[in-house]
């Protein structure tokens, strides 16, 4: 019989424990930092035709270490490894660096590669020094009083040259260390975005159903509400709208114009149709362009026509469902959700369907790392762009050469980065989110690292979200969650479970197209 | 010296001339301090304001820091701005009074008719708010004014401090001048003192400066002075109003001058509240909020509930507690370090000077810490000084002579949600570094000794030992008003030892009763019985005193037909004249909350005789379980192959029918009960099967266990655990719920709990029912529902602490005044209205009702009878 101890011990090893945050951590350093840099793609002057275009990311300055290093007082930089970022009271952080050209004034300069800023980097993840492929690296560059050889390394286990450079072997890494205290980061249990929720709500005596969606893009949450009011007559609510429009009138600005499409994209069951009708039937616009002029007199009262057609446009575009994109191309794909999510409602109040479960975790996702930093990191990079612009109007306004190097001051990007890692306040006013890592003992850092914490406000009872629910079988440990105001909001991933990192939507988009799905085709 | 009294406080609003009046002196620059680190004249720091350094002198009163309390200034602003605190109110009465005369928009007849109904009110105390609110909603209304004619528009009020007059906004100045037309006569019907309160004086036009003793700025360690939020925030007040004055002598543009007008009121406005809604609350430079006004009053650590009604006291200890059964209840054990720290004055007379003396002349424990003299100076005795004060010592001085055995202590726990929260105790200074308390008086104070912590506190004057000893004193306590019954008693280990002394007859011979009797003071033995052997119903009746008393025991079986003293269970307790004739002692008899024995001798004998029957039977329970031996292990959950097969069988039908009742339901046989639901009739039948078969596997696991198991006596005694408990360990845990329903919540898109179950699985273990016990261990499913079941609990904990905390407060705030009279009712303090006639409408003291009825015919028939 197969010894299942040896099973088990293969299975227990320190990386796994942590291997969320370290995971989603390297995937923040593949995907996420390019990724916040291609959604600006340019810094854009107030001077025609003058702009900075940005290019590829960087992790590292490979010519002096792989990961984290420290610039001492003399202006020299050395590689940094943990061990003595905690004795110095340093922030365990590697430079970033980011190509881009400045076109002044139609005329493209030379290509620049700029550190923009220091980057804090998590233990044992791809960037950082103790990395399995970083090691030996690390080794012969900050322990040259050894006088090893790389082959000597070839020949020691991974443990032993963690040793040679201060390191606890069987620490599991997956945290940071800032200004020398260990900070990690929690990870965050959320209502999944981007999913249609049908809740039953009472508002004045009366029951109605309600479908809500937390649409997410970039870092900006909008929240899309379609209500069923008396008479069955369905509004919907989304930001920058004073108040709840016509869901037929919504349709119709859209881009779906006839009776007959709207009803059809909602549903074919006769029941929900009849519904329809009588929507229709006190819609307030007939045709796209009334639905856009009422739009716009809704968001832009007493301005001229004109920027009140633009502004609809651009509301609908920007603040509508914008997940599913945000440019005019994606309207009616938005209409087919708007759609669903009429028809959800409308099953919901025939009884064809049940109202959705918020602790259910299906309809949860979790934030974690990598998830966090991209966050601040977008949010300190828009920040330096506002600087950069300014810095470089200055700039050409002064007549100095327009060069980025001069035109970033390193610590915009890095100060905003530090600061939340250091107090655990993050962007949207949300504490508490890195925590000094509790070191009381080895089970208690394991246990730190694996935690997840609810943003559901505990001096409120909320009973439900507190419980266990059947859902978080083999997810989140059924037994360990303090006493206390906290109970049921701070829990611990179960021993077992393990966090996926999330694919690329086109990868799915791709595989979906190959089964036979049909894409939806612009309108 | 003739003693002031307060006799009425009146709260008016300070004019801009009372501001001035009670001004030493105008402040006009922003600068606190000179180069050389001396506050400037005319500053914020001015030194006629008051003192802080200590060595210095008040420039107004002369006094030293800590004698001069402080004198305020004044700031003449440039141009009026709203006070944030009375916006609100000036809204309403900008809408109540016209825009043109200033006249309120009522016809002088109907003013004065609310005028009237005001001052009626008034008269005779009651609220005249929602008079005031009606003239409001009124006046709001008018659309012309009665007394010109002038054509009203109605004013927007915007938070926090703009008003609105249709697109025109009004400044604070034209604010103050509407404001200032307003007659005094019309100012009443606003239900305000025009004398107190003249609408004009909440546009601010003089701002006062608070004395710097409110606002002292401290010293870093680094030699640098941090001034206080209060003054960053008058400087900012002082600069943007010196800005101000300068651009608008200079002749700035309006734009400009409007502006700063702004920023003032912006200022002002935050230094009054910086939380306000609407605008961004002024900060530190280090991005920290600033405390202003507003922010020093409100809340939980604010002026009112922070420093008013909540205070810290001296003389007091804190300390972990741990149980000692060798003390009285009315004692506590005091750590020698606490009691070398706490004192207790000695008042030094002609006739005790001697033994003041011999305190201080002391090196060891009962010496004196402090020596107070006559002139009130404090002097530390030292072994320097100690000799030389002993030969000063005379009457009138006090002697600081540190805590030591008899003093009187009151001992409190937290939450001191009754009086018995707080008694008096005799000290017993011990060593080590815990309070130690007699078991017994933990039910009071609901404390254990996991960790707990207690204060102590040491009352100071004669009068207040007096009071404690007699008032609060832990004998005077034992009978509760919450129930009129014994809260302090015997718990666990006394309870469960007194059980093993007393059931059936049990023989001791004479070096057991010896030993068992050893730490009480029993001068005589009883007679031994025939056999020269003891039963323990006899030790026990040596500890009671002439008594005469019949119960039933809390191990009483509730048979149909009571056998009284032939109860074949040995329940039926029966005690004459101090002998314990049948029956078994348990928590009825002696327990805290129930002692029936406790409960007669204190309304026999009074709290000392109980308070010594109390002492006696803890020892005595102690020594008697310590005698019989009393242990408890996992094994004493072991039951029989055969009993483990029984409760299987049980579980098993259950299931069955569980699996039958759904079978029915499915196919519509089910008849649904009254008022439910075909799925609640289900649902309850379910519950009430498995229920059921929990007992009968409890019965069943009880029956084997025995009488003598040890955890069968501590839940038959009552000292501790239940039968339930033990059928959870022993033999089935049962139903785990979720708010009193199964588990149904879970994988609710295909209809089940869990993914290990079919859809729609409405059977016993899809649903949370736990068949395993304790001891066997339970499934992964099972210990996942437990958990569910479990979590339950803690969270009601959590949030039931909390929410109790809260109403607490709000009984006590609302209840606070009230006091029962001497005439048995109950009136408010300060006013002396009448709340009830009768206290309790029964005048019934609790305390010395019976279990909550005043009287107990039942006892005064059998005291009368056992007379004859």
């Amino acid at each position: 019989m197969l010894d299942r101890r040896s099973l088990a011990r293969a299975y227990f090893t320190h990386e796994r424990l942590v291997k969320h945050q370290i995971d989603s951590f390297n995937r923040f350093l593949n995907e996420g930092l390019q990724r916040v840099i291609d959604e600006q793609k340019i810094i854009e002057l107030d001077i025609p035709d003058t702009y900075v275009k940005l290019g590829k990311i960087y992790v590292g300055n490979q010519a002096i270490a792989k990961g984290p290093l420290v610039k001492e007082a003399d202006g020299t930089k050395k590689p940094l490894t943990p061990a003595v970022a905690r004795l110095r009271n340093l922030t365990y952080a590697a430079p970033i660096y980011l190509q881009t050209i400045v076109v002044d004034e139609g005329k493209e300069l030379e290509e620049e590669f700029v550190e923009i800023g220091m980057l804090p980097i998590m233990l044992k993840s791809k960037a950082c020094n103790l990395h399995p492929d970083n090691i030996d690296d690390t080794i012969m560059r900050a322990r040259t009083d050894l006088d090893l050889s790389l082959n000597d390394l070839s020949s020691m286990s991974y443990e032993d040259k963690l040793v040679l450079l201060g390191e606890d072997p069987i620490d599991p890494g997956g945290y940071f260390i800032i200004n020398g205290s260990e900070r990690a980061l929690m990870t965050l249990e959320d209502l999944a975005p981007n999913k249609i929720l049908l809740e039953r709500e009472e508002k004045y005596g009366e029951k109605l159903e309600i479908a809500k969606v937390f649409s997410q893009r970039a870092g900006y949450r909008a929240l899309v509400v379609v209500e069923r009011g008396k008479d069955n007559i369905l509004e919907v609510t989304f930001p920058q709208l004073p108040k709840p429009i016509q869901f037929v009138t919504l349709m119709r600005a859209l881009g779906v114009e006839t009776d007959q499409e709207i009803v059809e994209m909602v549903s074919n069951n006769p029941e929900i149709m009849k519904f329809m009708l009588e929507n229709i039937e006190v819609a307030e616009v007939e045709t796209t362009q009334e639905a856009m002029e009422y739009i716009g007199r809704r968001v832009a009262p007493g301005q001229s026509r004109e920027y009140r057609l633009n502004r609809a446009a651009q509301v609908l575009d920007q603040y509508f469902l914008p997940h599913l994109g945000t440019e005019p191309e994606a309207r009616r794909a938005k209409a087919f959700f708007l759609a669903r999510m009429a028809e959800a409602i409308f099953e919901l109040a025939l009884g064809l369907r049940m109202e959705d479960d918020k602790d259910h975790y299906a309809n949860k996702r979790l934030k974690l790392a990598g998830d966090l930093m991209e966050e601040i990191f977008r949010v300190a990079f828009l920040r330096l762009i506002k600087d950069v612009k300014y810095q470089l109007e200055r700039a050409k306004v002064r007549g100095r050469p327009m060069k980025m190097s001069t035109a970033v001051r390193s610590d915009v990007l890095t100060d905003r980065i530090m600061h939340p890692m250091a107090t655990g306040n993050w962007v949207g006013g949300r504490t508490g989110v890195s925590q000094l890592i509790d070191r009381h003992n080895y089970i208690s850092v394991l246990s730190h690292l694996r935690r997840v914490i609810s943003p559901l406000s505990r001096s409120q009872p909320h009973f439900e979200a507190r419980d266990l629910h059947p859902t978080q079988w083999g997810r989140i440990c059924p037994s360990e969650t303090p006493e206390g105001p906290n109970c049921g909001l701070v829990k611990n991933f179960a021993e077992y479970a393990e966090v996926s990192v999330g694919s690329d939507e086109e990868e799915i988009k791709n595989v979906l197209f190959s089964l036979g799905v049909e894409p939806i085709r612009g309108g | 010296m003739i003693p002031k009294r307060i006799s009425a406080i009146k709260f008016e609003v300070l004019s801009p001339q009372e501001i001035r009046r009670m001004s030493v002196g105008k402040i006009i620059t922003p600068e606190t301090y000179d180069d050389d680190g001396f506050p400037i004249e005319a500053g914020l720091m001015d030194p006629r304001l008051g003192v802080i350094d200590p060595g210095l002198r008040c420039k107004t009163c002369g006094g030293k820091a800590g004698e001069c309390p402080g004198h305020f200034g004044h700031i003449e602003l440039v141009a009026p701005v709203i006070h944030v605190g009375y916006a609100k109110l000036i809204a309403k009465i900008l809408n109540a009074i016209c825009r043109e005369c200033g006249r309120i928009l009522l016809k002088d007849e109907k003013r004065d008719k609310f005028i009237e109904e005001i001052e009626k009110r008034k008269k005779l105390g009651q609220d005249y708010e929602d008079v005031v609110k009606e003239v409001f909603r009124i006046t709001k209304a008018v659309k012309k004014c009665p007394h010109c004619g002038e054509e009203q528009i109605e004013i927007k009020f915007e938070k926090p401090t703009f008003y609105y007059e249709g697109e025109h906004r009004l400044t604070p100045r034209d604010v103050r001048e509407r404001l200032e037309k307003i007659p005094n006569e019309d100012v009443l019907a606003f239900g305000m003192d025009y004398k107190a309160v003249r609408p004009e004086w909440m546009v601010i036009t003089v701002l006062p400066v608070p004395p710097v003793t409110v606002r002292p700025s401290i010293i870093l360690e680094s030699g640098q002075r941090s001034e206080d939020d209060l003054t960053h925030k008058l400087v900012d007040i002082i600069r943007i109003n010196q800005r101000f004055m300068e651009n608008k002598e200079a002749g700035a543009p309006q734009l400009i001058l409007e502006d700063l007008w702004e920023l003032l009121q912006y200022h002002v406005t935050t230094y009054l509240d910086n939380e306000v809604s609407g605008i961004p609350p002024a900060r530190h430079r280090s991005g920290r909020p600033l405390k202003t006004l507003a922010q020093r009053l409100k809340g939980k650590e604010g002026r009112f509930r922070g420093s008013l009604s909540g205070k810290r006291v001296n003389f007091s200890a804190r300390t972990v507690i741990s149980p000692d059964p060798n003390l009285s209840i009315n004692e506590v054990g005091v750590p020698q370090v606490i009691a070398e720290e706490l004192t207790v004055p000695l008042f030094v007379t002609e006739k005790n000077i001697e033994i003041a003396r011999e305190f201080v002349l002391r090196t060891e424990h009962p010496k004196a810490n402090y020596v107070i003299r006559d002139d009130g100076k404090r002097i530390r005795v030292l072994d320097a000084n100690r000799e030389e004060i002993a030969d000063m010592l005379e009457p009138g001085w006090i002697v600081e002579r540190q805590l030591m055995d008899g003093d009187i202590v009151l001992f409190n726990r937290q939450p001191s949600l009754h009086r018995m929260s707080i008694m008096a105790h005799y000290v017993r200074v011990l060593p080590y570094k815990t309070f130690r308390l007699n078991p017994a008086v933990c039910p009071p104070y609901n404390a254990d000794f996991d960790g707990d912590e207690m204060n102590l506190h040491v009352p100071q004057s004669l009068e207040a030992q007096a009071e404690a000893k007699v008032l609060m004193a832990v004998q005077e306590h034992i009978l509760s008003p919450r129930f009129g019954g014994p809260i302090i008693g015997g718990i666990h280990d006394h309870i469960s030892g007194l059980y093993l002394l007393t059931r059936g007859i049990k023989k001791f011979t004479k070096e057991e009763v010896m030993s068992i009797l050893k730490p009480l003071s029993i001068e005589e033995l009883p007679e031994p019985k025939e056999d020269g052997y003891w039963t323990g119903k006899q030790i026990f009746s040596c500890i009671l005193p002439d008594i005469t008393i019949e119960f039933k025991a809390e191990i009483c079986q509730g048979c149909e037909e009571c056998k009284k003293e032939k109860c074949e269970y040995d329940a039926y307790v029966i005690i004459r004249n101090g002998e314990l004739i049948s029956g078994t002692i348990d928590e009825k008899a002696v327990g805290a909350f129930k002692g029936i024995i406790i409960d007669e001798i204190t309304r026999k004998y009074g709290n000392e005789e109980a308070k010594k029957f109390i002492d006696d039977m803890t020892q005595l329970a102690i020594r008697a379980i310590m005698n019989a031996g009393f242990s408890f292990g996992i094994d004493d959950e072991d039951i029989p192959e055969e009993a483990i097969n029984q409760i299987r069988e049980v579980i098993a039908n259950a299931e069955r029918e569980v699996e039958r009742l759904i079978e029915a339901y499915k196919e519509g046989n089910l008849e649904p009960m009254p008022g439910r639901s075909l799925e609640e009739t289900l649902e309850m039948r379910i519950m009430r099967e498995l229920g059921k078969a929990r007992d009968q596997a409890g019965k069943i696991a009880g029956r084997f266990l025995g009488m003598d198991n040890s955890a069968v006596i501590m839940a038959v005694s009552g000292a501790r655990g239940s039968m339930l408990n033990l059928t959870q360990m022993a033999a089935c845990i049962g139903q785990q719920s979720v708010r009193g329903e199964r588990i149904k919540r879970g994988y609710t898109y295909t209809n089940r709990t869990l993914s290990h179950f079919k859809p729609g699985d409405l059977g016993a273990k899809a649903r949370g029912f736990v068949k395993s016990s304790y001891k066997e261990g339970l499934s992964p499913i099972e210990y996942f529902f437990h958990a569910m079941g479990g979590r339950e609990g803690l969270v009601d904990t959590a949030v039931r602490t909390s929410q109790s905390g809260y109403l607490q407060r709000r009984l006590i705030n609302a209840l606070q005044d009230l006091k029962v009279e001497y005439d048995g009712t109950v009136r408010e303090q300060t006013s002396g209205m009448l709340v009830q006639f009768r206290y309790g409408e029964d005048g019934i003291d609790a305390m010395k009702s019976f279990r909550g009825k005043a009287v107990d015919v039942k006892r005064i028939v059998a005291e009368v009878l056992n007379k004859e």
